[in-house]
């Protein structure tokens, strides 16, 4: 009997089982799928997954439910099921009497447009969402006021509008903008006890296609929350032609924090363009105690055209010459000093020695730019004693290709030189040797204990075509390193002449060499049968 | 402070007089910072966070007596010879292209850590379900496959093991998590939504600890591990954190243990190692954010999804405060 009982259970099990995946035409899951700790445990009750629109069904039903538990963990599963249905069902509980439902409700629906689903819903919904900006709960408050830009394209959109004139059809654009009322509860935010509240709705106000009152934005630069004023002091790009922001601006530049002052020379600078009371502004802040902002200021006037003083490019200077690294402000600033023009070489010298490997790279690179300074050679071959292979390899590639003639004492700074990679360079730079310096420098390279320098001695040897080239290449086929009898090759390849019959006679006599089966291979290629 | 670090420089040179082997000194820069290393690969992936390890070592800076030069030496290889030179390597596993290393650097590698090296591996420790997502952290106790199979070859025989949440990382320098006074915000400010408060105190971040596995090699901590860290610690101009990070919540709800298993789902599962060695369920639909999370327990709970200024800036605070004292750890260790 027991038997016969468990058997029918399990057949009915197995029927709803079926219509459950007729209607979701999903596969129903057993539990724990994919774990083996999840694996169903002997004797327990074999569930199966319900249908999405029977969850659906059940969280309907859960939403509707007199305790909040129930109504907020329905709230919550709906979020996982992006789609009109459970938006519907969730925009229909956004004005439930429980802040714990709102909330939940609120931050479903932000999952349902993160997850991009959101767009086929009309207009009506998305300001009912942002209506809640005016909620009791400040927790809706800010997540409706984060949520504003992937709002307001519905809530601003134009509509084209048909009415019959006259017995005529007439279409009309009606004008874009955020409803009357919403716009009111928009203002309202912008004065909200939360600062969190406020901040979102200053970012955001341009594109809900408000402006904000003067005085308003003037209370808003005299916040309480240093968030909300650097954000109003962004904002304020917009609205500097009022006088109470410019009254506003001037006692900035007395505020406590640092990072506030920084802010006002930058977008000082942009309104400056236009309006040249904030120069006077950025005037005041080149006498700021913080050099981090003085220093910006400074650059800041300068890019409006105005001269710096002496002083003020002393500023730079130290503040450059004691910064830690180069990151941060000193970067930001760094970068901006072609704006003073010739003026800026003294601070890139005066960082030529500056702690920071990275800032003596970009110091050496910025300095070494004008042509004048590589006519003076002492300078980077000073330069090129840095013990940072990075300041060496900036100077390198800045020096490289604009030598036009090497002295002796420059070819002999360089070959005593302790990194190889500028003993290189100094093979190199025997290509624009006078030719009996040349002949006098090129063995003190060529013996060089670092395969690199041999190999472009080489390179250049064969680039010349200097007295007994060929000779040196033959022999340095038969060189241990495989860098040299590589140079050596190339070498006696690019002379299609006597260097091409030199390779081919080794070739032919010694078959067997490393480098005869590459020699080979290269003048099959230039059609030179060995 | 000064003193602890003058002791670790002593002990750097015992180390190399007991090892018998000469090993260069400690490469100060030229005003006496200490510099940190990056290993990172020429042709590795982008440079997810740029600012991150300079604004950390800034902070230190300014927050301590410990002087760091605030930019890293980047170094290509594990065998370049400046490894030895200083003090702390770090590695952001998500930058590196691979995890191929040659004999030489694992040699290299193995005796930096002998001697007195510590290696940081952030992003050492990633679930499963992430996948290929960069920026997305996930507080899994135990090392990603590739650091376990990498170390296999660096110290064969040894594990990572995860640090318990009294561990002196966690008070080297900061103690529990951020508080108003140290976020600088108003008293009647709300920091976090209360939600979400409750799970950072209890579950999250319980006292300002985090998952972190390491390994020990001659009973020091030489090499640590932990879920991407670096997203928390960059600051714009201005000051401002960057990027903006957002939190990932578990929450419960009436019924939630037999809601959850008979709700719909046609994605997949993946097994997370927790702190306690069992394993969670996390649901995830592919391309979406994980779903909800069958725990060993029996419990089933839902993830959600917060995010707002004040919340990234509290998680800011978080991971540069753990950074600080990860790197101090390092140093006086």
């Amino acid at each position: 009997m027991g038997k016969n009982l468990f058997l029918f259970c399990g057949l009915v099990a197995l029927g709803f089982s079926a219509v459950a995946q007729e209607q979701s035409n999903q596969f129903p899951l057993p539990l724990g799928a994919g774990g083996p700790s999840a694996a169903p445990i002997a004797g327990a009750p074999v569930l199966t997954r319900s249908s999405t629109s029977s969850t659906m069904e059940d969280a309907a039903r859960d939403l509707q439910s007199p305790a909040e538990s129930e109504r907020v963990g329905a709230a919550k599963l709906l979020g996982k099921y992006p789609g009109a249905q459970a938006t519907h069902l969730l925009i229909g509980v956004l004005d439930d009497p429980s802040e714990l439902v709102r909330r939940a409700a609120i931050v479903s629906l932000v999952e349902h447009i993160n997850t991009g689903s959101f767009y086929s819903i009309g207009q009506p919904i998305y300001e009912k969402i942002f209506s809640k900006i005016g909620d009791v709960d400040v927790e809706v408050r800010r997540a409706v006021t984060a949520l504003i830009p992937r709002l307001a394209f519905r809530l601003v959109q134009s509509f084209s509008q048909q009415t019959v004139i006259n017995g005529r059809v007439v279409y009309r654009n009606t004008p874009g903008g955020l409803r009357s009322d919403l716009e009111a509860l928009a203002r309202k935010a912008l004065e909200d006890p939360d600062a969190v509240v406020r901040q979102n709705m200053l970012k955001h106000h341009t594109i809900l296609r408000i402006q904000i009152l003067p005085n308003v934005l003037a209370r808003l630069l005299d916040d309480n929350d240093k968030g909300v004023v650097l954000e109003a002091i962004d904002q304020a790009r917009r609205y500097g032609s009022h006088i109470e922001i410019q009254q506003k601006f001037s006692a900035l530049t007395k505020h406590p924090d640092a990072g506030v002052r920084s802010k006002l020379s930058r977008v000082s600078q942009m309104l400056s363009r236009s309006d040249s009371f904030y120069r006077s502004i950025l005037r005041t802040l080149t006498d700021d105690p913080a050099d981090e902002v003085a220093t910006l200021a400074i650059i800041d006037l300068a890019r409006v055209g105005e001269k710096v003083s002496p002083p003020m490019l002393l500023r730079i200077e130290e503040f450059l010459s004691q910064s830690k690294g180069f990151y941060g402000n000193a970067e930001n600033l760094f970068f901006s000093l072609p704006v003073l023009g010739s003026k800026a070489s003294g601070i890139y010298k005066a960082l030529l020695d500056h702690p920071s490997s990275r800032m003596r790279a970009e110091a050496w690179a910025k300095f070494l730019l004008p042509v004048r300074a590589s006519e003076d050679s002492s300078v980077w071959l000073n330069g090129l004693k840095d013990r940072d292979s990075e300041v060496r390899e900036v100077i390198l590639m800045t020096m490289r290709g604009r030598i036009q003639e090497a002295t002796e004492a420059d070819l002999q700074a360089l070959l005593a030189n302790k990194n190889a990679e500028v003993r290189s360079f100094g093979a190199e730079l025997l290509l624009v040797a006078d030719e009996e310096l040349a002949k006098e420098q090129f063995f003190n390279f060529l013996i060089d204990e670092n395969n690199l320098v041999r190999s472009t001695t080489l390179r250049v040897l064969a680039r010349r075509k200097m007295d007994n080239w060929i000779m040196l290449h033959i022999r340095s086929l038969d060189d241990d390193e495989v860098q040299i009898q590589q140079a050596a090759l190339d070498g006696l390849l690019s002379d299609s002449g006597e260097g091409t019959s030199a390779l081919l006679e080794y070739v032919r006599k010694f078959p067997s060499h490393p480098i005869s089966e590459a020699a080979r291979r290269e003048l099959l290629r230039k059609g030179i049968h060995p | 402070m000064i003193k602890k670090i003058k002791i670790f420089l002593v002990s750097c040179l015992i180390a190399s007089v007991l090892g018998g082997q000469e090993i260069p000194p400690l490469n100060l820069s030229e005003d006496g910072s200490i510099q940190v290393l990056s290993l990172r690969r020429e042709n590795g992936t982008r440079i997810r966070y740029p600012d991150a390890l300079p604004s950390l070592l800034q902070l230190i800076n300014e927050s301590s007596r410990v002087s760091f030069d605030p930019f890293p030496l980047f170094i290509e290889s594990l065998t370049d010879e400046r490894l030895f030179e200083h003090p702390i390597l770090y590695i952001n596993c998500d930058e590196l292209p691979n995890f191929e290393f040659s004999n030489e650097e694992n040699q290299a590698l193995r005796r930096y850590m002998e001697l007195g090296g510590f290696v940081y591996l952030d992003a050492g420790i990633k679930a499963s379900f992430l996948g290929a997502d960069l920026g997305h952290s996930y507080a899994a106790w135990e090392e990603r496959p590739e650091v376990r199979q990498w170390f296999d070859q660096v110290l064969p025989g040894q594990s990572f093991n995860p640090l318990p949440r009294n561990h002196e990382i966690f008070r080297t320098f900061y103690k529990g998590l951020p508080d108003n006074e140290y976020l600088r915000l108003e008293e009647s400010q709300k920091r976090l939504p209360d939600t979400v408060l409750t799970f950072v105190e209890q579950e999250k971040w319980p006292q300002g600890t985090y998952s972190l596995v390491g390994l020990k090699v001659r009973d020091r901590l030489a090499c640590l591990a932990s879920p991407i860290c670096a997203m928390g610690w960059g600051r714009d101009e201005f000051g401002a954190w960057l990027p903006p990070i957002s939190f990932r919540i578990r929450e419960s709800a009436e019924n939630f243990d037999e809601t959850l298993q008979m709700a719909s789902f046609t994605g997949k599962t993946f097994e997370v190692t927790r702190e306690d060695g069992l394993k969670d369920i996390i649901y995830q639909i592919p391309g979406q954010r994980p779903l909800w999370v069958q725990e060993p327990t029996g419990r089933w709970r839902i993830f959600k999804y917060y995010s707002g200024e004040e919340i990234s800036n509290y998680a800011h605070s978080f991971y540069a405060r753990l950074g600080m004292n990860v790197f101090l750890y390092a140093l006086l260790n």
